[in-house]
């Protein structure tokens, strides 16, 4: 998996100082440090929902680092003619930028694009994390929700990164609200009057009537992008675990990348009141682990997850506020 | 030098200057739109004499605004909201109301989104001369620009903007008085926001900006008496209120189409097109898919100013509310003789009618026959208006006959000729000089406050019963484009002109490539007299080995025809030829269509031609197609070929073939009998003229059947059968064919019913060759014209046949109901028929003589094509048919007259009887093909069930006369002119068995 390649001798450097009893890294973060990580939402004016996410950008020359941009769409499917499922659907990709792996070649880059989506479409999409409100019309319309992540650059950690740049991009999707038209038959009434019956309330699955009747749907504010993707909250963060067994560091930039011989993933899921669901876990690398280790990492993985969403929480609230109140207060003092 | 100063904003604030908002497309989609904002600060405010804003010399606001309210004397600009106009816009557009009117953008925004005729009246009220009014952009000046609050409705965002303008305004005007007299603080006027949202005056408040409601502000105007009469009545919240708003609504609203759409996808509700009754205009139909029998409309109500023709959504009611259809005539003009123009009378006047109207229905409520219920229900929306400009008739007792020769614009009933359609109201200056007259007219709305129609006045044809004038309006009636051929038509024609002759055979010429040389065939066709568009000639000859080789050649027309230039355009567009009585409109031009294409006698002609080798007993052995060179030997007309036909003495080659033709014709015709083939008739008479130039009609005789006419169709239809398959063959997804799809059953219900109740004779309906033979059973040997009125009632009940494109509909559907063929086209007349030279290029390329242009390889093309032809085929029958009927009313008008001189007094006829109403009879007069109706106006006993109609002996101091349907009864014919329309009318009465002049 290693994108770039280091000499045997450059790794037996790194992993010596990194096993060392008080580790030293080259960037002199403890093992268990994240470098600094930019968020920023709302930044494709087009899409239901963005989010660009950089971790380890150098603060002098404001590049580098691991960079990803995620975007999610909206897209109406029929499910009458089989496109959409009830309830819609999820569908993520993820895409590198040639420039991100300047070492790859480009039938590599293919497999690497192809594994990285596997994994976002297998955690994302799966069933317990399925928003409520993709349905539009019951039997007849839902949504379909594309999410794009676009790798723009990576030095190191790009699996934490892809899941933190999803989830806030998730965050950020708002979906348009929707209420279903539909024509009900009033029989004897001569005089036209209240013909056209526009339910207000959400759709009801125990409501079968509904399903019967209505065929389509408009839109119920046209200006407004609409009410956020239900269980916003639910969305996934990663944690890479870089593991010399039974050591492990966090956030290997790329050159501590290539020398760690095996990871851990671990993907959890924190809801309000609820303990963390580990959602998935990936073992990844070329060297093997006792499994007896397996059960402690993953309660340590839990611990540095659980900060780690507080964090990006905290910082998708500031996004909310600075896109909005702040946004206008300048908007009114320009003025 | 006017400095511009556009602010682009960084993306950090595009949540704040971008505009989002979501669009869901026609198909469904959404999609999110996104429009950058640029904020101005040189948006000008357009107030003479601002000192900030640079203005536009003239068009300006006056610089004090209004001076004459009470509440501001220092002068005032009104400035209203989305509201005011949406339910005011009379006031508004009145022009009493002087004060300048500020509209901001956000209320032009607004108006538009909710209502484009609205709108469209906004936009003339702000390019009007007698208004002063300015639009400010307020949206795209950085002082007034609003930006929307988080979970603020969009309707609240607008009022905010609209009181940020107000306020802006004040500020605006209180800053930028120009210095009068040099203080600075010299009164400035006002501008107040007018709006009858009592929250959005209350906030206003807050903000120190003044409002009114509509009425305070007009209450204090000095004209205020004439103004408040405009005011729309409050609290009515009628999005789209009329002209006449104020008045009650006399239909339903229609429903918003994106209901009627998911009504109709969720098939409740149903589309299909509008058909007037022409006996009742208080009934209509609509054919929709999904029901047998179509669904009837009973009432104005339930109409819902549908005008025949329109596409329309209805709603079916449930079953316990489904009506028979009335049994009664009842004729519009009677009905509502005394319905008044004057908008100003109508409220009273409305009532009598709509109680009138209602007596009448429910008069016919308990006449109806219970058992013969059809799905009933109401016009919920329109999809389509399918309104034209229609021929009618000033209706004299609607003018105002104070001013019957003045000049000053009135209100008028247009009444148009056709029976299905309403009357139409009309404005004109004009119509004393118009009564008399042909007139076109075209119908601009119908408010749901209007009883009838409203329409404007086109131009006038002539006088009424002059030929010229009665010609275009039946030509204008039926929608046939009659204007002469345009120069880049006509110069698609060969340029030798009329001189152009096939060229010596060589194997050079482009002519004779791939062409057999036919000309030493015997050759002839035979047509109808007079005929010089002959565009099919035969021949037949025995061979060698005892089969006979027959030939049909038909005009070459797609060699001088080709795809997509001018003429081909044009005659795509006409469709076909139309014939009227006294007039041929051609869908080519006389060059091609009476010379060059026409297979004349004696001449060299291209053809088309289709050999069989066929037995004696006119079995196809082969067929071959192939473009060919003919020579006619003789044009005859059917007459000249039946009597050589039928003489003995002639033997003669070409008189031998013809009798070769007509065996084999004969056998042909057996066959096609024997698979189930119909024999249809149709009411066809033939006008005699007395010459080609005074047109006059002498009389009308019913034309006659010969053999050969049998002979030429046999083989017209077997060349087009032969031609269909090939085509079929080669191109199954674009050719170009016909078909005639099976009744349904439940069209012959009433027929079967009339025939077992009045004959005891029964209709078999299960196949095309069941009912020919049952119809060849129908016959009573004292009335031979009795199997022909059966035929023509049976032919009623079948569909029309139609062009289509192969590929389009499931091959189950390719039959031809009437001719029992499994495929049909139309080959044989190319110069009339525009399918025909579709059919001729398929040909021509399947037989490898020409490629397929491009455009007869899409299905699209071909059906937008054949939708066309489809439409110009089905009005050039009704338009030949329309002129018959007229020249027949003028042959009967001439007869009486003739009969006057003699003494006799009258015209009558002998006539069957075909429908009995509650109040009237429909005869049928077979010696003149019309129909007409017998009114009776004292009460008769109905008998729906049996069809009855019983005259009591109390009416006519004598015994009771019973007269039911299929009933042999003599008529008085005349022809009298409707005394207020001029309108021609057949009138008949019935003088045998009874006189009905005295019921």
């Amino acid at each position: 998996m290693a994108t770039i390649s280091l000499s045997k001798s450059e790794k037996a450097y790194i992993q010596s100082s990194l096993k060392a009893s008080s580790s030293l890294r080259a960037d002199g973060r403890r093992p268990h440090d994240y470098r600094g990580i930019a968020l920023e939402t709302g930044v494709a004016p087009l899409a239901n929902g963005s989010a660009r996410l950089n971790i380890g950008k150098t603060n002098h020359e404001q590049s580098g680092g691991t960079e990803v941009l995620a975007a999610t769409k909206l897209e109406v499917e029929d499910i009458e003619n089989g496109d959409g499922v009830e309830g819609g659907r999820i569908v993520c990709s993820v895409s590198c930028s040639p420039s991100a792996y300047p070492h790859v070649s480009y039938a590599a880059l293919d497999d690497l694009q192809y594994d990285y989506t596997t994994l976002v479409q297998d955690i994302l999409a799966h069933p317990s994390l399925h928003p409520p409100n993709l349905s539009i019309l019951r039997g007849k319309k839902s949504w379909l929700l594309a999410l794009d992540l676009v790798v723009l650059s990576d030095s190191g950690n790009i699996y934490d990164a892809l899941f933190m740049a999803a989830r806030a991009a998730l965050w950020d999707t708002k979906v348009p609200r929707t209420r279903s038209v539909e024509y009900r038959a009033n029989g004897s009434r001569p005089a036209g009057g209240n013909d056209m019956d526009v339910d207000q309330e959400k759709q009801s699955a125990l409501d079968t009537r509904q399903v019967k009747t209505a065929t389509d749907f408009e839109l119920e504010d046209y200006w407004d992008e609409g009410e956020p993707l239900g269980g916003r909250d639910k969305w996934p963060v990663c944690i890479t675990l870089n593991l010399f067994p039974p050591l492990y560091y966090l956030d290997a930039a790329l050159q501590e990348e290539a020398a760690t011989p095996l990871r851990l993933l671990l993907m959890f899921s924190f809801k309000s009141q609820a303990p963390a669901s580990l959602q998935g876990m990936r073992l990844m690398g070329t060297d093997d682990i006792d499994l007896s280790l397996v059960s402690g990492l993953i309660k340590e993985g839990e611990k540095h997850a659980g900060e780690l969403f507080v964090a990006i929480n905290a910082k998708l609230k500031e996004e909310d506020i600075r896109r909005t109140e702040k946004a206008r207060r300048r908007f009114a003092a320009v003025r | 030098m006017v400095s511009v100063t556009i602010r682009k904003r960084p993306l950090e604030d595009a949540v704040i200057t971008q505009r989002k908002f979501f669009k869901k497309t026609a198909r469904g989609k959404v999609i999110k739109v996104i429009r950058e904002r640029y904020l101005r600060d040189d948006v000008a405010c357009g107030i003479e004499g601002c000192r900030e804003c640079a203005l536009p010399s003239g068009s300006t606001l006056p610089m004090n605004g209004s001076l004459d309210h009470a509440s501001f004397p220092n002068g005032h600009f009104i400035l209203p909201d989305t509201n005011v106009f949406l339910g005011q816009m009379d006031l508004m557009e009145s022009p009493l109301l002087k004060s300048p009117i500020i509209l901001l953008q956000t209320v032009l925004e607004e108006v538009r989104h909710r209502s484009l005729p609205f709108y469209n009246r906004l936009k003339a009220l702000v390019k009007s001369d007698d208004k002063r009014s300015w639009v400010f952009y307020n949206e795209f000046r950085s002082e007034t620009a609003v930006v929307r609050e988080e979970n603020e409705t969009p309707n609240d965002r607008n009022d905010r903007g609209i009181r940020r303008g107000t306020g802006w305004y004040n500020l605006h005007l209180a800053a930028t008085r120009p210095f009068a007299d040099g203080s600075s603080n010299t009164p400035h006027p006002n501008v107040v926001m007018l709006t009858d949202d009592v929250a959005n005056r209350q906030k206003a408040q807050k903000d120190n900006i003044h409002s009114l409601s509509v009425r305070q502000y007009v209450e204090g105007l000095p004209n205020s008496a004439q103004l408040l009469d405009l005011l729309s009545a409050e609290g009515s919240e009628n999005i789209e209120p009329t002209l006449a708003s104020g008045r009650a609504a006399l239909y339903p609203d229609y429903l918003p189409t994106a209901t009627l759409a998911a009504g109709v996808k969720a098939g409740q509700l149903h589309q299909g097109h509008f058909n007037a009754n022409q006996y009742n205009y208080l009934e209509g139909s609509v054919q929709v898919e999904g029901f047998d029998k179509p669904i009837l409309l009973v009432g104005r109500e339930n109409m819902n100013r549908s005008v025949n023709g329109d596409i329309v959504v209805v709603e079916v009611f449930s079953k316990d509310q489904w009506k028979a259809p009335a049994e009664e005539v009842i004729d519009q003009e009677v009905a509502t003789r005394n319905d008044d123009v004057e908008d100003s009378d109508e409220e009273g006047e409305a009532r009598e009618v709509s109680t009138h109207e209602q007596n009448i229905l429910q008069q016919e409520e308990t006449a109806r026959i219970q058992s013969e219920r059809q799905p009933t229900g109401r016009v919920v929306g329109i999809i389509k208006r399918n309104w034209r400009a229609y021929v009618c008739h000033i209706d004299s007792t609607s003018l105002t006959s104070s001013n019957a020769t003045s000049l000053a614009q009135q209100t008028v009933f247009a009444t148009p000729v056709s029976r299905l359609l309403p009357r139409i109201r009309i404005r004109t200056r004009q119509a004393p000089t118009l009564i008399g007259q042909k007139i076109l007219v075209t119908i601009d709305k119908w408010d749901n406050t209007s009883r009838y129609p409203e329409g404007h006045f086109v131009r006038a044809l002539g006088k009424v019963e002059s030929k010229e004038a009665e010609q275009e309006s039946l030509l204008l009636e039926f929608d046939v484009p009659y204007r002469p051929f345009g120069k880049a038509i006509l110069d698609c024609l060969p340029t030798e002109g009329d001189k152009w002759i096939v060229p010596p055979k060589s194997d050079i010429s482009p002519e004779w490539r791939d062409r057999e040389d036919l000309r030493d065939l015997l050759i002839c066709s035979i047509d109808p007299p007079g005929c010089q568009d002959i565009d099919d000639a035969l021949h037949a000859r025995p061979l060698a080995n005892g089969n006979i080789e027959a030939g049909v050649h038909i005009a070459d027309v797609s060699h001088f025809v080709h795809s997509n230039n001018p003429m081909d355009d044009e005659a795509a567009a006409r469709g076909t030829t139309v014939y009227l009585v006294d007039k041929r409109i051609d869908m080519l031009p006389s060059l091609l269509g009476t010379n060059l294409c026409s297979l004349r006698p004696h001449v060299e002609r291209l053809a088309f031609s289709v050999i069989w080798e066929l037995t004696p007993a006119a079995e196809i052995v082969n067929v071959r197609f192939t473009k060919s060179v003919i020579a006619s030997k003789s044009a005859f007309t059917y007459e000249e070929a039946q009597i050589r036909n039928d003489d003995v003495h002639q033997q003669d080659e070409l008189t031998q073939s013809i009798r070769l033709l007509n065996t084999l014709a004969k056998q042909l015709r057996d066959a096609r009998m024997r698979a189930g083939a119909l024999n249809l008739a149709s009411p066809e008479v033939k006008i005699q003229l007395d010459s080609p130039e005074s047109s006059d009609p002498i009389d009308v005789e019913q034309k006659e059947m010969r053999e050969t006419n049998s002979l030429v169709e046999e083989f017209m239809l077997l060349a087009n059968i032969s031609v269909a398959k090939k085509i079929e063959e080669t191109y199954p997804q674009t050719s170009v064919l016909r078909r005639h799809l099976p009744p349904p059953k439940t069209n012959f219900e009433k027929l079967q019913d009339i025939l077992r109740k009045r004959r005891g004779m029964t209709l078999d309906v299960s196949s095309s060759g069941a009912l020919a033979a049952s119809l060849d059973k129908c016959n009573d040997p004292n009335e031979p014209a009795f199997n022909t009125l059966v035929r023509i009632m049976a032919t009623r009940c079948m569909l029309s046949a139609e062009y289509f494109c192969s590929g389009s509909v499931s091959r189950e559907t390719f039959a031809h109901y009437g001719l029992a063929s499994p495929i049909y086209t139309h080959f044989t007349s190319p110069i009339r028929r525009y399918a025909d030279v579709l059919v001729h290029r398929q040909l021509s390329a399947a037989i490898s003589h020409m490629p397929l242009h491009p455009s007869l390889h899409s299905k699209t093309h071909v059906e937008r094509v054949l939708i066309v032809v489809n439409r110009r085929h089905r009005m050039a029958q009704m338009a030949g048919r329309a002129s018959v009927e007229f020249y027949v009313g003028l042959a009967l008008k001439a007869r009486a007259e003739k009969a006057q001189k003699a003494g006799v007094g009258q015209v009558t006829e002998d006539a069957f009887v075909i429908r009995t109403f509650r109040n009237g009879l429909g005869v049928f007069v077979s010696k003149l093909g019309i129909e007409g109706l017998v009114m009776f106006k004292r009460d008769v006993q109905f008998d729906a069930e049996e069809y009855t109609v019983t005259v009591p002996a109390s009416a006519t101091n004598a015994k009771d006369v019973k007269i039911s349907v299929f009933d042999q009864v003599t008529v008085n014919i005349e022809v009298e002119k409707d005394k207020n329309t001029q309108r021609g009318k057949v009138k008949m009465t019935l003088i045998h068995p009874i006189d009905s002049r005295a019921l």
